[in-house]
């Protein structure tokens, strides 16, 4: 058999490559761990964290299931609900790297609610509950994004049990639950909030919030407290993945939030947003290897919360807690961000999610509970339809809790 | 100059050990997985060297009777006493570009980076296979032969009963499920979401890698790091 046959064999072979979609896809479903297996085609089901509120229905926050299929009967519907214990401050969820099990936090009590999502994706069940976060990790406090790497979970933190300030780090955990090591920010940054890794450039992003004195205080209040509004973050650090030693502290004024990496291998760059100061903000390599910032876009006075980006790196979606509005920015030029679209939610937002084909968009209401205005909570969906989000359904959230964030399902990551 | 990583794999398409998949004709691969899989062997960055970092232990595995690609029963004790190991799960017939044909070119490659490093004494490369009924001695043999795995430093091994299958992956926490039609009839392929594991001498996995971050010199660096302790 000569080379060019046996090349030719080689990719036939590899042709048949997503068949098999399990460890094989690496472009977005918005904006998960690179290590994470893609829900490739339509999600069956959206789980939703879900802030329990007093009076409704039992009051504990829960994991929702919504049915996100077009052809299912219940489209746009709950279909499951499983409450964990009490109020926790229900915010972030994330999958293993085996989409197992989707590990949710409290961000008031600390505690992690591990569900198993395989055996039957439509109803998540608790399986494990870990209290020791606190003492686990030498006192970090409001586990905050859930993050795969292989074996284990990365998770950030957003304070500490000495003062409730900014202070923090990141904890990481094995599969199964046990803790494995505290990671501490550096000094010069020490606030923290999202962490996402660029497998292609052995690179980690952290960004910075507040801690618990902040984030659990009633937002009019805390508005009104020059002294604490100082008291957040203005930082993105740029970390050797590998080591997990931090290389470059950049100055992102404003609180920056959420992190989203662009996905093509060749761009080498990712975006945030402020939610204080209300910036698009590119976070780019130069030629020397460092890392520097640019304001894209001024996304005005309207505290902007999560983003998530298109498949192919081409807009940034955006919403914003303050007017409850879902901006669309063409960022093909990513040093320069075009709002080309925008949409009206509700009284506020938080959480923006794509699907991994880029073809559909999902949005959430709730962000804190003693920052949430009076009014409904929902999950929306919406689909392109030409160059407009079209709204396909409303789920009302108002008897289970607040919809916070979104992870999808699917039946094809069932039993295993 | 730098062998393609379809070259790399070439040797497996030559023993038709990469062929058993159905093609689907609307699928090509993408843009994106051609230059991840690039960077596996020529990554755009300088990994950390080795002993400036922590690799935290996370886990202890169990030893194991398997059977050998001589047909031979051997513990898996034995073979990893005292070295550090590198343990990749695969079945043969699979043909996902980022499964187990890249677990395998990048256990050839580390295999020779081993040699380089004169730490092939220090440290043994295995490959386990999920498949026992149809990966049986003889395929596995070949296999190995395929990948020009030196025996001495090298193994393929499979389990020889379901139960030891079903304990060894628990064991590592490596899942694997059957691809079954709508019909309920099994595909010959398995779903699993590639792992391979760096194990210490005194038997404690320290790290884990998957298709994102296969690296061959980061796993060299990374054995370096745990040898030096």
């Amino acid at each position: 058999m000569s080379v060019h046959e046996a090349l030719r064999l080689l990719t036939l072979a590899f042709l048949a490559v997503m068949v098999m979609a399990v460890g094989s896809a690496f472009a977005d479903e918005t904006c998960q761990s690179p290590f994470l297996p893609k829900v490739t085609g339509q999600e069956d089901y959206i789980y939703v964290w879900t802030l329990g509120v007093k009076g409704v229905a039992d009051g504990n926050d829960s994991m929702v299931t919504v049915d996100a299929n077009p052809k299912s009967s219940n489209y746009g519907k709950i279909i499951h609900r499983a409450p964990v214990p009490g109020q926790h401050e229900a915010h972030h969820a994330g999958f293993t790297d085996d989409r197992r099990q989707l590990w949710a936090g409290g961000l008031d009590t600390s505690r992690i609610f591990i569900f198993d999502v395989a055996t039957d994706p439509a109803r998540p069940k608790l399986v494990k509950t870990i209290t020791s976060f606190e003492k686990d990790t030498g006192g970090l406090v409001g586990p905050h994004t859930f993050y795969s790497l292989p074996g284990r979970m990365l998770i950030t933190a957003l304070s500490n049990n000495k003062d409730g300030g900014g202070r923090t780090g990141m904890a990481e955990y094995t599969n199964d639950g046990k803790f494995i090591r505290t990671i501490p920010m550096p000094k010069e940054a020490p606030y923290g909030y999202d962490v996402r890794v660029n497998i292609n450039l052995n690179r980690m992003l952290t960004s910075s919030f507040a801690g618990k004195k902040n984030y659990m205080r009633p937002v009019g209040e805390l508005l009104k407290d020059g002294e604490a509004m100082k008291q957040f973050g203005d930082s993105v650090v740029v970390w050797d993945f590998h080591a997990r030693k931090p290389l470059q502290v950049l100055r992102v004024p404003g609180a920056p939030l959420e992190l989203r990496w662009a996905l093509l291998p060749n761009h080498h760059y990712a975006f945030t947003s402020t939610a204080l100061t209300g910036q698009l903000v590119l976070i780019y390599r130069q030629d020397d290897g460092s890392w520097a910032t640019k304001n894209i876009a001024e996304i005005g006075n309207t505290i902007p919360v999560d983003i998530s980006i298109a498949p192919d790196d081409s807009k940034i979606y955006v919403n914003s807690y303050g007017d409850g509005t879902l901006r669309v920015y063409d960022v093909s030029n990513p040093f320069e961000g075009k709002l080309i679209h925008q949409v009206k939610l509700g009284e506020q937002a938080n959480m923006v999610s794509t699907s991994w084909d880029g073809l559909r968009v999902y949005s959430t209401s709730s962000l804190l509970s003693k920052w949430d205005k009076p009014g409904d909570h929902w999950l929306k969906g919406f689909a392109w339809e030409g160059n407009q989000l079209v709204e396909k359904f409303t789920t009302d959230f108002s008897g289970v809790g607040r919809a916070h964030i979104m992870n999808f399902g699917a039946k094809s990551f069932g039993p295993r | 100059m730098m062998r393609t990583w379809g070259g790399r794999l070439a040797p497996l398409a030559l023993a038709g050990l990469l062929v058993s998949a159905p093609v689907l004709a609307h699928e090509t691969p993408r843009p994106a997985e051609e230059e991840f899989i690039k960077g596996a062997f020529n990554p755009s960055f300088v990994p950390p060297p080795p002993g400036s970092y922590d690799l935290p232990v996370l886990g202890k595995v169990g030893s194991f009777v398997l059977r050998d690609a001589d047909g031979r029963r051997v513990s898996t004790a034995a073979i990893m006493r005292g070295k550090a190991a590198v343990v990749s799960f695969v079945y043969t017939a699979c043909s996902d570009r980022l499964g187990c044909p890249l677990a395998s070119a990048v256990l050839r490659d580390v295999q020779q980076r081993l040699r380089a490093a004169d730490l092939a004494d220090r440290a043994v490369l295995m490959t386990i296979s999920f498949d026992a009924a149809r990966d049986t001695p003889a395929r596995l043999a070949t296999y190995a032969r395929a990948l020009d795995a030196d025996p001495a430093l090298w193994q393929f091994l499979a389990p020889s009963s379901p139960s030891t299958l079903d304990v060894l992956l628990r064991s590592y926490g490596q899942d694997r499920a059957p691809v079954y039609d709508e019909r309920g009839r099994f595909t010959g392929r398995y779903r699993h979401v590639l792992k391979v594991f760096l194990v210490d001498p005194s038997a404690q996995i320290r790290n884990v890698y998957s298709a994102g971050f296969l690296v061959p010199q980061v796993l060299i660096n990374d054995i370096k790091t745990v040898l030096a302790e």
